[in-house]
């Protein structure tokens, strides 16, 4: 019993570490569409379609 | 409210919008908050072309009414409402739903200083006489 909970506590903890120091790493990019007939799409940077979405923001970034 | 003064109230009321423009429904500018209109012809341009985007990413057919994508370095968002359009740049790591709820804001306020259509008053003079 006492492995069990010591292997929970390691397990919580090192999900909160990856959380704490890795993903402030992230830059958190993403992108959303949304249309007249209500519905919507979020892309991730590994989904299809975000890298045209992205370079079309860079350059109104940068304009 | 005129399209300026709109613009203005923007960047008092919202503390993340950098720039703004505000497109009509030919697409053409009706104004922006960049100091030349090259800058905002170009700034204009890159918004319609994210809109073109957005709406080739679905196969069925459906106006695009939000276009938002945070990047490391900014954030641009695009709102078409109506007959109106507007798009806005921020710096990073912005709240997207109050720069959305800023930007519908400034729309409103356009949409509620257009004319509206006045009702036909006058009535026949011949009614009611038969």
């Amino acid at each position: 019993m006492r492995r069990l909970i010591r292997l929970a506590v390691l397990i919580g903890l090192a999900v909160w570490a990856w959380r704490a120091f890795m993903g402030r790493r992230e830059p958190g990019e993403r992108a959303g569409v949304s249309y007249a007939d209500g519905s919507a799409i979020v892309l991730e940077p590994s989904s299809p379609g975000f890298e045209r979405l992205a370079s079309a923001a860079r350059a109104a970034l940068g304009s | 409210m005129d399209v300026a003064p709109a613009l203005e109230q923007l960047l008092q009321d919202s503390s993340q919008v950098e720039r703004a423009v505000v497109l009509g429904s030919d697409g053409k500018i009706l104004g922006s908050t960049l100091p030349d209109q090259v800058a905002a012809e170009t700034f204009a341009q890159h918004a319609r072309e994210l809109i073109a985007v957005a709406a080739e990413l679905r196969s069925s057919d459906g106006d695009v009414t939000r276009v938002e994508v945070e990047l490391a370095e900014g954030a641009v968002f695009v709102i078409h409402e109506g007959e109106t359009t507007i798009a806005a740049t921020t710096g990073p790591r912005p709240t997207p739903g109050l720069v959305t709820y800023d930007l519908r804001t400034c729309l409103n306020a356009l949409a509620d200083a257009k004319p509206k259509r006045r009702r036909a008053t006058n009535k026949p003079k011949d009614e009611g006489k038969e």
